[in-house]
């Protein structure tokens, strides 16, 4: 069963990159992140698996296609032939250079550690405070970037004509 | 267990060799970003893998729900560049950004 979701998670991962269509790839990128959820919940990382889940396959398939209706291309731009034939061949090489480092690696697990102790809101609140300033300071960054990027063009327009 | 982890990694091995490929290969810019997306999707199931593994999840999660927000954000700002560029250049193609050249 896990073995299936994680070749479902890379099929839909090829598609979303191979695909001419954005907007079918953009859908291809949502199904990968909903199989990559489903592992997450089986793998009892239930916190993981939700912000996945709204997140990733929510908000940012939202953006993507958002942003592939505002943009519109006069030339259709077609990826080149020579890469979709290329990718099996890339594929294959990469599958079997994977499974040998994955052999080797197999005397290497990490080692365990003791079982935590405690909630995921106390971790997350008390042993990661730092990390959540800097996903505040990110989330302000990024909206003030974009807040910046569709101010209203007139008066850039006239900061062009002074230049 | 430690077949099962594994597993996982070589699945995010894949990953992000499928991310490096459109990375490099595509031209249009939103296949660029969904390639930078399939590599973020293999950084977040090797830290859940590796803390399922390690008996460590709780902080494996607090880590990936960091990257989860902190993708959000890059992703926002790029596609709002992208829809910039676009509506000077008419065009997605990455080879046509070439107005910083020298």
């Amino acid at each position: 069963m896990h073995l299936s979701l994680l070749i479902g998670l890379v099929v839909f991962s090829i598609l979303a990159v191979l695909l001419q269509d954005l907007l079918k790839a953009a859908i291809s990128l949502a199904a990968a992140s909903i199989f990559l959820a489903v592992v997450f919940f089986r793998m009892n990382a239930a916190y993981a698996g939700v912000f996945e889940l709204s997140v990733v396959a929510g908000l940012i398939t939202v953006l993507f296609i958002t942003a592939i209706a505002l943009t519109r291309s006069e030339d259709p731009l077609r990826e080149g032939k020579f890469h979709r034939l290329l990718f099996p061949l890339f594929f294959l090489a990469l599958v079997v250079i994977d499974v040998l480092v994955m052999k080797s690696l197999l005397g290497r697990i990490p080692a365990l550690t003791n079982p935590e102790a405690g909630t995921f809101g106390e971790v997350l609140w008390k042993e990661r405070s730092f990390d959540l300033i800097g996903q505040i300071g990110a989330i302000f960054a990024g909206v003030l970037a974009v807040l910046a990027l569709f101010r209203p063009s007139g008066k850039s327009s006239q900061g062009d004509k002074h230049e | 267990m430690s077949n099962f982890w594994i597993v996982n990694m070589g699945a995010a091995a894949l990953l992000i060799g499928i991310g490096l490929y459109c990375l490099l290969t595509m031209r249009n810019t939103v296949k660029l970003l969904i390639g930078i997306e399939v590599i973020a999707k293999c950084i977040t199931l090797a830290l859940i893998a590796t803390g399922w593994t390690k008996h460590n999840l709780l902080l494996a999660q607090s880590l990936v729900i960091s990257v989860i927000v902190v993708d959000v954000a890059v992703l926002a700002t790029a596609l709002a560049i992208i829809i910039r560029i676009n509506r000077h250049t008419k065009s997605l193609d990455v080879r046509k950004l070439t107005k910083l050249k020298g």
